[in-house]
This record gives structure tokens, sequence and C-alpha cells, in this order.
């Protein structure tokens, strides 16, 4: 691929703060950047006055509280003023995108210490104010024609049971794993198991997706530290590095819906970016050289198309994957131990960010009850509108 | 000399009876919208399939969506007719219609026009409760009227107006005649008079009709005229099917009889006055008024329509739509003609307008007309998509000539086996309103299955 970046930036993560996902009603938007930021500083050993720059990630603010419509929404919760921050929206991958900026100044030498903060403050607001609404009221007639975002995912589900022979059980059992992970993860917004038969059972939003199919609407925040890697401090960091950033938008809002040559089977925005972070990490097989994945399960069926797009299988082969129970903690590839967007829930900016704090404290050997044992590398995947912009972030325990 | 060189009727999908508007009902039916179809729609679909080259457009219309705009320019401009084109709105009487053909016969027989379209459509709806008492019935006609040859010559169109009327409105609020006086002193003397002034050859008519609510009064004056009212008079065949159709509703009265009986037929489309229109019928294979429709099986599925595009569902209280003129005018060739956009390297046909192909990376493309048919490749149902009835259904076509669209299908509130769309079922696209909640809606395609 010409367009890939292939240079690799040194960069290491040395302060991960994540706050609980939920409805959380008691904590505002400012709360929410103290509460991670604070955390993610204390765990680097530094003080809030050696951040030199910064980045917000937020995605919706007019859906939320105003809140996070620039960089000012993170420098004045704490009291940071005087450095550059910059606030960065692309939709569900603002959150990686955040981290992949942080990353590129740090390369780049504009700063020494960097932090990445995603933040998300959905439940102020009643869920009725959703995008769809927003669509109907301020776009183009064709966008009136609508989709939700579930049905927007669900439009891939139906073609793929059509192409693929995925059942709706195969569909569901990605929700069913995901919510036993998020039992074991106390910062879940949902923490409970739950039956095949219970997601089917629960109430259509998009047919073939039912409202266990689907992530919930979240408050919550995480936050990242980053330095280059050569000025790691072994003594009091623990450091996990990154090995590849990718990010791609590769296909629009309305393309998709109106390409004869898109085929709702795979989402190429996955796959370029993917191919550039590999490119960088010197990935060749990821299922052999991978521990775990985090992807960006917002509805079920979206985990199950990305296993095939991060090349953890090959296409038609996703369902295989569910069925075998690879994907579980202690399989041969477990993905979404933290519980994925189905069990944390999704705010959205904030997204990016936790599942790399996840993957970094599994690196770490932090996640206690649902420690992937021995976990050396990790991925962490993002993607965002109708499928159109894809990042994946490459991670390693070792330099 | 005009003739009637081709026309369309479009009809609403469903009915609704009298037994179901009120339980002293009788057994009538009536032509009734979906919350998705407007007089815009009704008159679009009717025109959809209109050849003729058309110089001039005339709108008749009581029910108008528009308070100061041109239905006519309007409608010519989502048509795609030549710009700058003789448009005119006519719409104070339910004979509209048929003076539509009194004023294009007559832009005809001056030379100034070759092809006139006259478009009727209808959407009234009477107030709550008083449905089986007012004559209604939703519907619409596009009549193509042309100095060649054609489907039936209309050989006399002629206009005798008369100020009395039963009940009219004047600066908005109803005033009444004494209905007997409007009646006598309207309708029969207006009908006299066309009957002196006329001096009819009875003998040469082959059908007569009486397009009125007091027909029944003018009946012994037909006979005295020298009518055989058994044989001649014809009914209401139309009215049965559909109700009254207003403006339509002479036009259609006067297609129902092109396609039944060759010959001539005289119509008296009476509303304030009397329009005149004589056809000389070749016959045509044409049958407008045989298209299969759904029941309104409820009263209270008839108030919902009602609601006439307040649309809420499940979570939303309430949506305000947008509809930008600047971009509808903008984007018509798109939006409303279904023009698409073909590679000219690879031949990938785009319906949106791209700098590049997405295949080839070629930058030259040819303006291409879409089809209006094509094969499912995916389809989803929303059931949180604020809509009058849950689920909203979402469906991923590939046209047959090429280029793909995504588009609703239409609303119904009836889901059945003979119309669940499932991928590779075979759909057309039909033109219809998104959500309007009482401001101008947006127009655009949605989907039927075939």
């Amino acid at each position: 691929m010409h367009k890939t970046m292939s240079k690799k930036r040194d960069i290491a993560i040395i302060g991960l703060g994540v706050t609980k996902f939920g409805e959380l009603f008691n904590q505002s938007y400012d709360d929410l950047v103290r509460e991670s930021a604070l955390q993610a500083t204390k765990d680097a050993g530094i003080g809030l006055d050696e951040v030199q720059a910064g980045w917000l990630s937020t995605a919706f603010p007019e859906i939320g509280v105003f809140k996070g419509r620039s960089g000012m929404d993170m420098v004045e919760p704490l009291n940071l003023y005087g450095i550059p921050v910059t606030r960065v929206s692309n939709f569900c991958a603002s959150g990686a995108d955040a981290v992949r900026n942080a990353a590129n100044a740090l390369a780049a030498g504009e700063c020494d210490v960097a932090m990445a903060l995603g933040v998300e403050k959905l439940r102020d607001r009643s869920p009725q104010d959703s995008i769809v609404k927003m669509m109907v009221e301020l776009s183009h007639p064709y966008y009136q024609k609508g989709f939700t975002a579930a049905g927007t995912f669900a439009i891939y589900a139906k073609r793929i049971m059509h192409e693929f022979g995925v059942t709706r059980e195969d569909i569901a059992n990605i929700s069913v794993k995901n919510h036993y992970h998020g039992s074991l993860n106390d910062k879940a917004h949902h923490r409970m198991t739950c039956s095949t038969e219970q997601v089917l059972g629960s109430p259509m939003v998009a047919d073939p997706l039912t409202v266990m199919d689907s992530c919930p609407t979240t408050d919550g925040a995480a936050c990242v530290i980053m330095v280059r890697a050569e000025d790691v401090d072994k003594t009091k960091h623990k450091p996990v590095y990154i090995d590849g950033i990718g990010l791609s938008v590769s296909t629009g809002w309305d393309l998709p819906f109106f390409d004869p040559k898109h085929d709702f089977l795979s989402f190429q925005a996955t796959k370029d970016a993917a191919a550039m972070a590999y490119k960088q990490a010197g990935i060749i097989k990821p299922i052999d050289e991978i521990d775990l994945v985090e992807v960006h399960d917002c509805f079920s069926i979206v985990e199950l198309l990305t296993y095939e797009d991060l090349g953890l299988c090959k296409q038609g082969e996703a369902k295989d994957l569910i069925r075998g129970e690879a994907t579980q903690l202690g399989g041969e590839i477990p993905v979404n131990v933290s519980g994925g967007l189905l069990s944390c829930g999704h705010p959205v900016g904030a997204t990016g960010v936790r599942m790399v704090v996840e993957i970094a404290t599994q690196l770490r050997g932090d996640s206690g009850g649902r420690q992937v044992k021995g976990a050396k590398k990790g991925i962490s995947h993002n993607i965002g509108g109708p499928g159109a912009i894809a990042s994946v972030i490459v991670l390693n325990k070792e330099h | 000399m005009s003739f009637i060189k081709e026309y369309r009727v479009s009809l609403p999908h469903f009915r609704i009876s009298d037994k179901v508007l009120s339980p002293r009902g009788r057994k009538g039916q009536y032509a009734i919208c979906y919350t998705d179809e407007d007089i815009i729609t009704l008159a679009f679909q009717a025109c959809e399939k209109i050849k003729s080259d058309i110089d001039a457009i005339l709108f008749a219309t009581t029910s108008p969506v528009f308070k100061d705009r041109y239905h006519s320019s309007y409608l010519a401009d989502l048509l795609g007719l030549k710009e700058g084109i003789l448009a005119l709105d006519l719409g104070a009487t339910s004979r509209a219609g048929t003076d539509a053909i009194v004023l294009a016969d007559r832009l005809l027989k001056s030379g100034s026009n070759e092809n006139i379209l006259i478009v009727a459509a209808e959407v009234y709806y009477p107030a709550i409760g008083n449905e089986t008492r007012t004559a209604f019935g939703h519907g619409a006609v596009a009549m193509v009227l042309s100095n060649n040859e054609g489907i039936a010559e209309i050989t006399k169109a002629k206009t005798y107006s008369s100020a009395m009327s039963e009940e009219f409105i004047y600066k908005g609020e109803k005033t009444q005649y004494d209905s007997r006086f409007a009646r006598t002193k309207g309708f029969k003397n207006n009908l006299a008079m066309v009957l002196k002034s006329e001096e009819l050859n009875c003998k040469s008519i082959n059908k007569i009709y009486l397009n009125s609510p007091y027909a029944k009064i003018g009946f012994g004056q037909l006979k005295k005229a020298g009518f055989e009212l058994e044989s001649q008079l014809g009914t209401d065949e139309v009215g049965k099917i559909l109700g009254h159709t207003g403006s339509a509703h002479g036009l259609m009265t006067l297609i129902n009889s092109i396609e039944k009986n060759k010959g001539t037929s005289l119509l008296l489309d009476y509303h304030n006055g009397t329009n005149l229109i004589e056809v000389e019928s070749k016959g045509s294979d044409q049958s407008s008024f045989s298209s299969k429709a759904s029941e309104i099986t409820h009263y209270q599925d008839y108030l919902t329509l009602r609601k006439k595009g307040k649309f809420t569902a499940r979570g939303y209280k309430s949506v305000e739509t947008f509809s930008s003129e600047m971009i509808s005018e903008r984007d018509k060739e798109m939006l409303f003609r279904l023009t698409g956009n073909k590679c000219q390297s690879c031949g990938t046909i785009y319906f949106m307008k791209a700098s590049r192909c997405n295949a080839c990376k070629s930058d030259q493309f040819l303006q291409v007309q879409l089809s209006k048919s094509g094969t499912v490749y995916s389809v989803t149902s929303e059931y949180y998509f604020p809509n009058s009835f849950a689920p909203t259904n979402m469906v991923v076509i590939d046209l047959v000539e090429g280029g793909r669209v995504t588009v609703q299908q239409t609303d119904d509130m009836y889901p059945s086996e003979s119309n669940v769309i499932r991928i590779g079922d075979k759909v057309q696209l039909v033109f219809r309103k998104m959500m309007e909640n009482d401001k101008k809606p947006n127009y655009f395609w949605k989907c039927i299955k075939q």
C-alpha cells in the first residue's frame, strides 16, 4: 500500500486513568476530566503541570452537554492553562485519534510529556436527542431516509447472514461473551452475564439486532500520559510501547449506501488502518503474534466482522472463531476482555482511550480476574460513522 | 381541434369504507392517502410516465399544499419540464379540473401551445366525525391535450358560470345560502341555461354524465331536453370506487367514459356553474380504475393517518423536520429526477456526485438516467426510527441499469407477507414525501415490492 505510513513512532504510555463507565448522574463532564487526568498523572508519577500538551476527544458536544467543543474544556477543569490543547473529533475513532495526535507531537518533538484524554457526558440529557433526530432535523433530504446507528450495521448483518451462513445465534453469542467479560470488570457499565436466548428475546432495535446486541448510552472518561520511549524512567514507570498506529477514512457517510461496489461484508477502513499499524509494528500473522484485542463492538455484528478485517481469520470464517470460543477469555485470542462497548458502554470520545488503557493494563499484568495470562502484545480497534473511519493501535509490553 | 393525447391516473394504495368511518355508514368507499403521500406525490406519480413534449402545465386542486406558490411550476420543476413554460394553477371549485380543459382547448385553438399537461390532484380531508356526510376521495390525473391525433377528440369545451353556490367560504368564514334556493336558483337554472344554449343533438350522444351532488334534481330537465335516461345517463362509477375526488373527479369521469364507451360522451361538471365537455372516444385499452388496493380496517388507524405526518416513535417526543429549498433546488437533478453519474472509464454508476470514481479513480463522468426498478441487496427494519408506525424498513437497492440507492420502504401500517421485503426481491422506486410535521416536507424516493 503506497499510502501506508511505515514509520514507527517510538512512543511509550506511562500513565493510565479511567473512570467508572455508566450512568454517572453524580459526576459532571468536568468531574470526569479531573478524575481520569489525576489518575493518569498519579499513575505516571508526575504532577499535572508537567503535562506540556493535550488532546481532548469529545465526539458529540451537541448531543451531550455542549462541553468539549474545543481543547478549552479539558484545560479549564484541570486549571492547566498556558499549554496547547486541541479537541479531536473523528466520530467513534476520536479517542484513538487523540492518542495518535499525541504520539505524533511527541515524535515531532513539539512536547516531551503529552496527555490524551477522552470524555463524553451523554446522560445529562435523556437519550431521545439522538443522532438520528439530528439527521432528520438538520440535514440533506436523503439523510431523512434515516438510519439509526443500529440500522447502519443491521444492513451489514443481514447481508453477512445471507452470504456467509452466519446465524442469528452467532451474532448474539458475541454479546453473551462480552457480557461475561464485563461481569469481571468493575469499571463496566453493565456487570451481568446473559444467555443467547436473552439476547435474542430482548426488544428488536433494527432487524436482526436487538437491544442486547447494542451498546448502552454511557458517561465516562479515560486518559493516558505519553512520552518518547527514550524518556521512560524504568525506576518509576510501568511503560507500554506503541508499536503501530493506523487511522483511515475509507468511505463516506453516503458512499456505502449509494456505491454499487460496496458489498456490506467488511469495513475497508479497518483493513486500511490495520495495514498501516501492522506494517509499523512488523506484524505479519496477527492471530499468532497478538495476545488480545479490544474491538469496537458498538453492535455485536461489528465485532464479528472485525475479526476478518483485522486479519484474525479469513473472510467468512469469523463465525468459527465465536463458535469455537477462541475469542473468549482463556481462548486462542481473547477479544474484548474488558466487556467491550456492549458491557462498558460507549461514551463516544472516551471509548478509544479506554481501550488503550485496557490493553496497557493487561500488558502490565494488572487486570486481576480478567487477566490474559502472559499477554505481551495487544490491539485496540475503533470504527466510526457508518464504518467510515477506523483506527488500529498495536501496543507492546516490550520495547 | 384538440385531442386527449395521453393520460394517467394515480390512486393512493388505501381505501376506507363508510362502514369503518361510521356505524351507520352506507356502502360507499373512499380512496385515501397514506402519511407519505400528498397532492404533489400523487400528481408526480400521474405525470411520471407522460411522454409528450410538454409546453404548458395547468394544475387544478381545491386542496393546495402551498398557499402562495404555484403547484404547476413546482411540479414542472420536479418533472424537469422545459424552463419558463406556461404554468398556471386553477382551484376555486371542484370543477377546476375541467376548467383546465376549457382553458387548454382555447390555448390549443389559438395556436399558442401544442402539448398541454393538465394535472388535477385532490387530497381533501373532511372534518373528523363528518366523513360520511362529506364528499371526499384522494387521487390525481395527468392528461395531455394536443392538436395532434389522440385517444379522444374534445369536440366541445365550454363554461356556463353562475353566481349561485350552496355554501362557500368568504375570508375564511363559511357563508351559507338556503340550500333549496341554491339548488333551484343555482343548479337547476344553470343546467337549464346550458341545455337551452347548447341545442344538443341528444341522439348522437352515447353517454351523458351529470357531475353534481344534486344530479338527481336535474334528471327531469335532461329528459325534457330529449335524453333517454335509462340508456344514456352514465352512472358515477368512479365515485363508487374512489369517493368524490374533487377537482380530479370530472377528469376521472371523462377517462372512465373514454375507456368504457366508444363514441360521444358528454360531461356536465357542475360547481358554481357548469363546464360542458364533449369527447369523441375511439376507445382505450387502458384500465385506470382497477388498481389493487388495501382496506383500512379500523377507525383508529384512520385517525392515525389523519395526524398527517406528525411522526412519533418510541423515544422521540417530537421531531422537527428540516427542508432546505436551497438544497432541493441545487440537487434537484439527483433528488427528484434520479440523475446518476456514470464513470466513463469503468462504467460504475453513482447516484451521488463525486470528483473521482471510487472503483477506478477516473474523474470523467457522464450524467445518466437511473432506472426506477431494482433488486434488494440488503434490508433492515428500524424499530427506533421516528415515524408513524414501527418499523421503518430501510432498503439497499441495486438498480436495473446500474447504480445503487438506499431508501425507505413506503409507510405501511399493515405489514403482511405480500409487502415484506427481503434480500433478492424486486422493488420499484416511488416518489413520496418524507416526514412532515406540518412543515414543508422533503420529497424523495421510497420503494414498494413489485
